[in-house]
Parts: C-alpha cells; structure tokens; sequence
C-alpha cells in the first residue's frame, strides 16, 4: 500500500482517466440508466415522450389486485424452496470436492462445471425427454410394472421445481466449493485430535466458518429464481403466472411497457424486502451457530 | 454418533455419486436419443445419423449460429478491453473502491436487466437487432471479466512494474511487456467465461432481439415450443460437445494461471 | 561518474514522518552502504534516489543536475530489489535484456552485450533458462545483471542478499566488491546488517528509528569512533559504561558509581564535555584485556568475577560482573588450542584497556 502511494504520483497521467471511465459509462449507461427510466415508465402515462409530466399511478393498481399477491408468493415460494434444497443439496457436494476427494478431484470438477456451461435451453429440454409421457421416467415404471398408465408428469408444479433444482445447483455448489477449497484443513485435524466427532467437528468448527458460502450460495440462488421465468413457463405449461412470466407477459404479448415497468418496480421491491428479512434472519441464525450451538 | 469414517467413506461419496449420476441422467438421454432412427421419443429404433444430416440442412440454425457466434466474439472482444483498461487505469487513481457497481449485473435477475434494456432500447428509438445485444452480453460480460481481471491484477508483483520502469520502460511499454502477458492466463479465463454465457444467454436475447434475428438459443426454444423432432437432440449434443471442449479449454488455464508466478 | 546528493530531503506516508531532514552526499565511484534498523527510512531513500518516490520538499541531484522531478524511468540509475523482482514470464536473457530491447537497441548489439554480462556473473550456461528454473542464488546475478548492462551512474540495491543463505551471502558479498571496483560505478547497497555493511563500504551512513542519519563516513571511522550509543551498539557491540565526567584533576577522568575514576580522553571538538556532565563511555570488548594476573602499563584496571562463558570457535565471549554489579563483555581470540591459562566460571580477574581506545559519547 505504502509503495502503491509513492508510484501512483508516476503513472497518474493525463490519460489515466480517460482510459479507465469507458467501462464505467458503459456499466450506467446499460444497467443503471435503463433501471432508472424504468421506475420513470411505471410512473408516465404512457412510453411516449410528450407525457412525460403526467405522473400517474395508473399503472400500479394491480399491486391491490389479489392475483399479484398470489403470483409474488408463488415466486417467493419456489425461489425460497429452490434456494434451500440447492443449498442442501450443494453442500455435501461441495465438502466432499474440497475436503474428501483428492484423487479424482479434477475430474470431478469437470464433470460438475459441465452442466453449468451447457445451454440451459438443452437441460431444460431433456428435462421434457425424461418426464414426458413417453419419456424415460414413464417408460420405465411401466416396464418394471409398476404403474399401467403413464403419469403426466410435466407440466406440474413438480417439473417446474425439479427443473429448477437441476439448472441451479451447479451454481449454489460454486460459492460453497470456493470458501471451502479455502478452508484450513488443519483446522479439521485439531478438532479430532482435541476429541470431537465428525458432526461436532462439522457443527462448530465447519459450518461456522463457511457460513459466509451457504449466504452468498442461498441469496444467489433465491434472488436469480424469483425472476425466472423460463423453467416456469416451458415445465409449468403456463398454467400459473409467476413474476417473471408476469413482466414478460406485459412487455412482449400486451406491449404494455408502463404496466410491464410497474410490475417490474413492484417485483423488484417485494424481492428487496425479502432479502432484507432473509439476511436478517441469517444473521441471527449464524450469530446462534457462532455462539457455540 | 457416525464417525468421520462412516461419513467420508460411504454415506458421502454415495450421495455425490447419485447427485452426479441425476445431472447426467437428462443429458445422457438427451445424447443418445439424438441417434434413434424414430420421430417417436424414447422407443429405440436402431441408430441413425439421420437426425444429424438434417440438422446440417436447416440453413436457419446454422444462421442463429453465426449470429450468436458474432455476438459472443465481440463482447468477449469488448467486455475484455473496456475491462482490462479499467482495472489497470482505475486502480492508478483510486477509482477501483468504485468497482462494486459492476457487480450489480450478476446480481440482479436477468428478467429486470432485459426489461430495462428493452425499455431504454425502445425509448429511444434504438432498433433492435445484433448491436443492441452485444452492447447488453458485453455489460453482462463487464461483470465477470472486472472481479476476474482485478482479482488477478492486485495480485501481480508489484515490484514487476517497479522493475520495468526502473529499467527504463515507459508506462505504455510495461503495460504491453510485463502486465498484459501476466494477465493473459485470466484474460483467457474470463473472455472464455463471457463467451459462453453469452453463446448461451437466453433472456436477455429474448427480450432484446426484436422479431428479426435469431440467436442460437432462441431457435432452440422455438423449436422446443413448436414440438420438436430428435434434431434438437442432435443440436444440442453438438452444443454439449463445444460445450466440453471449452470447460475443458478453461480448466487448463486455470492450471496455468497457477504456474506463472 | 557523478555524485549523489540529498538535500533536505521530507518524506511522509499518511501522516506518518518517515525520513526527515536527509543531506547526504555519496562520493561517487565509491561502493556506499546505508546502514539501519526496519523502520529507519533506508529503504525509503532508496526508493527516492531511483525516483519511486517523489520526496516531499528538498532535493536530489546527481552530479549538477536536479533530478528530483525526472521521472524513474528517465534516470540512470537501476535498481536490484530486495527479491529481485525478475519478469516470471521471460528467461533468463530476456531479462538482461530488458533495459537494452526497450530503449531500441539493435539486436545483435543486444545478444552482444547480453552474452559478455552474462559470462561476467557466471550464468553463460544458464541463458534461455525460466527463471522458476534458478536457485536464489543465479537469481540474484541475474537482476544484477539486468540493473549493470544498462550502465548506470549509479547501482542501488535494496537488501539484495537477504534471502541467500549465509555462506552463499559471504560469497557474494565479495564478489559485490569485486564488481564494484571493476565498473567504478557508484553503488549504494541498503541493508540492516552491519556485517555486510562493514565489509562492502568504503562510506557508510548509519540511519536511527527516527529517519534521520546519525553518523556518516568510513566504516573504521564509524566502528572506531562513534558519535553516539545508538551508534556504537548498532554497528558492533559495545559496552557502555555513565558516568560524571569531572576535570578538574590532573588527568581527565570518568566517575563510575561503584568503578572509581576511569582515565579518559577528551574527544576534539567535544564542546559538550563540560565537567560535572552526565556522559558515556563506549569501550568494545575486544579492546579489553583479561588477565588472572595483575599487568602493568594500562590506563585503567579493574576487577572482576567471570559470570557467563560463551565460546564462538574464533573467539570467546566473556561476561564479567564488576564490583559494582555492572556485566562488561570481553573477547578474546582463541589463539592456541589449548592455552596454559584458563579462565574459567567464577574466576577473579583483571580487566585492561587504554583510554586512547575508548570513545566518550553525549547520548
């Protein structure tokens, strides 16, 4: 730091500047800017210009309507349960890639990133291979005899969490994988040879210490989940609305940028409050854990 | 109380083998279902490459390719420019404390970064097409490629940069000799990153294409919609295989970027 | 070949004083070494003469010319940090080359200069090597190298051996001198060690925990005639024995509570020598000889009880408990195998020195 100082007087020249803002302009002028406009919108009366003085809550009266509540919890619903499975379910994965695996931890790694870099399209659609009427799941029940009619499966609240589940673990094991692959090991051998089980071993000493992980891991996952609108739509049969389905509906079937921008406002703030009270609970949670449970 | 033992050799390994074994349930099938010689999904037929030598005739894919392949190039392109000038010049003038409002991207669900595209697109009269979509995956890029390359960046030596100009560099030349190559393990690491979700981005390329392009993405989701025959299977194992080689491509370089210290 | 000199040279990091008030002027053509503890400042100094820093107020001028606005890469000065500082990503000859490929220099001048400098630190085998590939050692010739090819007026280095291993350091120290002495550059060699910093310099600085330099010249000059304590414990040990100096008897003398009047000489230009004064005097052990029996045509004698015995394979350490309680350290080389008289623990001896041989000190 001391150093940076000192040479910093050197490099600052007159370009230095010049050269770093582009990103910056570009950052607010492509995320920032638009957001803000769209907080305007849901505010004019129309995507016009010349109305741009008429401030109007015309376009918010659906937040009184009993469908919007229905649609946000049903979003809050999956991205809160989407997020706790994935979590759950990432964390054995991630401890056993960090801390167990040696030999084959590459491979393993690879395998596990694959997934993650394949076009979510083609996951979600061999998805409808499998769950289909005459997909694979089916196929097999009736082969082994177990049922005479194949279930419909798709087109389910089912498919649409499964689906969810499956294109978002790889994400929730990333943050998890990366704090633990951090972890002291060593930490580890001195909790046993002090005496403690692997669960009292895991309790106070492992999950503590990668409490910051299973946070990012979960607001990650529950944030990205709350818009989605893909997997409800193509697994769910668009039989329910959810936020996501919700925007997308006003923006590119009605054409209704106002409503669309009024509905993204409100989205956007019942998913910031839920985080607040979702951090706040985890604060209280690992202040708990961190107390010695 | 189950011992560490118990754990580690069975109940996880298990646990992680089954996890494994349900990712690759839905893309196994997928694959070899791209070679059944039947319209009819899940009935094996015999094997086929019929499905592929379709594939290779519907000029429309290989157009959303080309289109999602101009897309991804040049915001790869852009977003490790504008990335790497910021992260070397920002942190010179103390701007790099500012670098958390790129983390917004990555944040933020795609559905309300699309939405306000499309909004500032339409407000002001921007037609739709490949350039607004570039300018949408390079921001998206600007948020992968910044954490990444400062990451890097505040690691270097700095006593490297010292070094060059003590022995008479100028500033241009240090940048170009020592910094660039230094960088180049996460310069490749990340252009390869926001090649692929680029490559791969649906929803932002759904709200911000407008009816005339097609990305590659789109089309697959077209023809899932409009009932699809096994070519989609074939395309996407195609797109698996890519897939492959390019995870494959970025594992190497992160073994490298071990290396050159 | 041009001196350097600092004058009234300020630096401070956030708030904090590092060095204060520097004027130094280093001879040039001579091998110069800025002694001090962590914290002192050198480093600091260092940085501003290869212009790293920029100092707060004052000047840095080499022979004539005021360099103290040119910037860094405009100097000729080159720098051999502390841990080398080699580009990872090239090998060994690209280093070297570095100064020489970015200043345009035409190849074959370049493989000409690189190939001579290379055989002159022994590393012609080593050329298109990586340097993951070299010890610390071939390392350290090789940022050597890459800081001479260039031809500066002036070679720093920071800590430059450090990091090697005590044999390898003496060795290198020598060959340093060598080096020195073949190129008449001027170096200015930045260390904590006094060893190194005796054996290197033909002028020494010795800088204090405040940023200030305490004393400069030889490095006899500075063993032998401290200015201060801080000096005369830094650079080798010493005992330091308060007293009152009174002078109004025949012969000057030092008021040791416990000691009785130890005969002293009144350094030259001592304006602070007044009597009645509060003063120290600094006697090296090895000045001080033992004996078990009494030996005439000494200055001073006093006696004492052997307390600790320290044996050093060249020489012994001796810790005596004087009359008065005070330890005073004694070396003596161990000159014969097995010597008739052997002072052993708890042994009453006799402790010589002359007063031309001891410094008095202020502080």
């Amino acid at each position: 730091m001391k150093k940076e100082a000192g040479l910093r007087a050197h490099i600052v020249n007159e370009f230095s500047f010049f050269w770093a803002i582009p990103a910056f302009i570009w950052q607010i002028m492509f995320f920032y800017v638009p957001l803000f406009f769209l907080i305007i919108i849901s505010f004019m009366h129309s995507t016009d210009w010349s109305s741009w003085n008429q401030i109007t809550l015309e376009h918010y009266v659906g937040f009184g309507r009993p469908m919007f509540a229905y649609i946000m919890l049903r979003s809050l619903l999956l991205a809160v349960v989407n997020a706790i499975i994935c979590v759950l379910l990432a964390y054995p994965i991630a401890y056993y890639l960090s801390l167990c695996a040696f030999r084959w931890k590459n491979l393993l790694l690879f395998f596990l990133v694959l997934p993650f870099w394949t076009n979510f399209l083609v996951q979600v659609y061999a998805w409808f291979f499998v769950l289909e009427r005459y997909g694979l799941v089916n196929s097999l029940l009736v082969y082994f005899g177990l049922i005479s009619e194949p279930l419909s499966l798709l087109y389910t609240p089912f498919a649409v969490y499964l689906v969810m589940m499956y294109c978002y673990i790889p994400f929730a094991i990333m943050p998890i994988y990366s704090i633990l692959e951090k972890f002291d090991r060593r930490l580890l051998e001195a909790s046993s040879d002090l005496g403690a089980t692997f669960w009292q071993t895991f309790w106070r000493v492992t999950l503590p210490l990668s409490a910051s992980g299973i946070r990012t891991s979960f607001f990650m996952i529950f944030i990205t989940s709350f818009g989605e609108f893909v997997i409800p739509d193509l697994m769910g049969g668009g039989k329910q609305m959810y936020a996501g389905t919700l925007i997308s509906h006003y923006f590119l079937v009605e054409r209704n940028f106002n409503v669309g921008a009024a509905y993204t406002v409100l989205a956007g703030v019942v998913l910031l409050v839920s985080v607040a009270i979702f951090n706040a609970l985890f604060k209280r949670m690992f202040k708990n854990l961190r107390n010695g449970s | 109380m189950m011992g560490i033992r118990f754990m580690r050799r069975l109940v996880l390994p298990t646990f992680v083998a089954s996890m494994y074994f349900f990712l690759y349930i839905p893309i196994a099938v997928l694959v070899v279902f791209s070679f059944n010689d039947s319209l009819f999904p899940f009935v094996w037929k015999g094997a086929t490459l019929h499905w592929y030598k379709e594939l290779w005739q519907m000029a429309e894919v290989w157009q959303a390719m080309r289109n999602s392949l101009i897309v991804a190039f040049s915001s790869v392109v852009l977003s490790l420019l504008l990335g790497l000038l910021t992260v070397y010049y920002s942190s010179r003038i103390f701007l790099s404390r500012f670098f958390p409002i790129f983390y917004g991207n990555l944040g933020a669900p795609e559905v309300v970064l699309a939405v306000g595209l499309l909004s500032f697109f339409v407000l002001f009269s921007v037609p739709l097409g490949l350039t607004t979509l570039i300018a949408a995956h390079t921001l998206i890029g600007l948020g992968y490629v910044i954490p990444m390359l400062h990451g890097r960046f505040s690691e270097l030596d700095y006593g490297l940069i010292e070094s060059s100009l003590d022995l008479g560099a100028t500033h241009n030349q240090t940048f170009f000799r020592i910094i660039v190559p230094l960088m180049s393990p996460a310069l490749m690491a990340s252009g390869l990153l926001v090649f692929v979700v680029s490559l791969d981005d649906f929803i932002v390329s759904f709200f911000c294409t407008g009816a005339t392009t097609q990305t590659l993405p789109l089309y697959i989701f077209a023809m899932i919609r409009s009932g699809a025959t096994p070519v989609v299977n074939a395309l996407s194992t195609l797109l698996l295989v890519i897939s492959s080689i390019l995870v494959l491509l970025f594992s190497v370089l992160k073994v490298k970027k071990m290396d050159v210290l | 070949m041009r001196s350097i000199r600092l004058e009234g040279i300020h630096k401070s990091f956030g708030g904090e004083k590092i060095v204060e008030n520097i004027n130094l002027t280093i001879p040039s053509g001579k091998f110069f070494a800025l002694l001090g503890p962590s914290g002192s400042g050198k480093t600091t100094i260092l940085r501003l003469i290869a212009g790293l820093e920029i100092p707060d107020a004052g000047r840095i001028l080499l022979g004539d010319e005021d360099i103290t606005q040119i910037p860094i890469n405009k100097r000729r000065i080159n720098t051999v940090f502390q841990h080398y500082a080699l580009f990872p990503h090239m090998n060994v000859f690209d280093n070297v080359a570095y100064g020489l490929t970015v200043r345009g220099v035409a190849k074959d001048i370049i493989e000409q200069k690189v190939m001579r400098m290379l055989k002159a630190v022994r590393l012609e085998k080593q050329i298109y090597k990586s340097i993951q590939q070299l010890s610390g050692g071939q390392q350290q010739r090789v940022a050597l190298a890459r800081a001479i090819i260039n031809e500066p007026d002036v070679l720093l280095l920071d800590e430059p051996l450090a990091a090697l291993d005590l044999k390898l350091r003496e060795k290198m120290l020598l060959e340093l001198i060598d080096l020195q002495y073949q190129l008449k550059t001027t170096f200015v060699y930045v260390t904590h060690d006094q060893f190194e910093a005796l054996t290197v310099a033909d002028y020494m600085a010795i800088m204090n925990t405040d940023g200030e330099i305490e004393q400069f010249g030889t490095p006899k000059e500075i063993y032998e005639f401290p200015v201060s304590s801080f000096v005369a414990k830094f650079v080798g040990t010493t005992n330091l024995l308060e007293g009152i100096l009174r002078l109004d008897g025949k012969e000057p003398q030092l008021e040791v509570e416990g000691l009785g009047g130890l005969a002293v000489n009144i350094p030259k230009d001592a304006a602070w020598a007044t009597d009645g004064k509060n003063v120290l005097m600094s006697v090296r052990p090895e000045k001080i000889k033992m004996s078990k029996v009494a030996l005439p045509g000494f200055s001073n004698e006093l006696m004492g009880k052997v307390y600790t015995i320290v044996y050093h394979g060249q020489s012994t350490q001796y810790n005596i408990m004087l009359d008065n309680g005070f330890i005073l350290q004694v070396f003596e080389q161990n000159e014969e195998h097995f010597p008739e008289d052997v002072i052993d623990y708890e042994d009453r001896v006799y402790l010589y020195w002359q007063k031309e041989n001891v410094v008095l000190l202020e502080r």
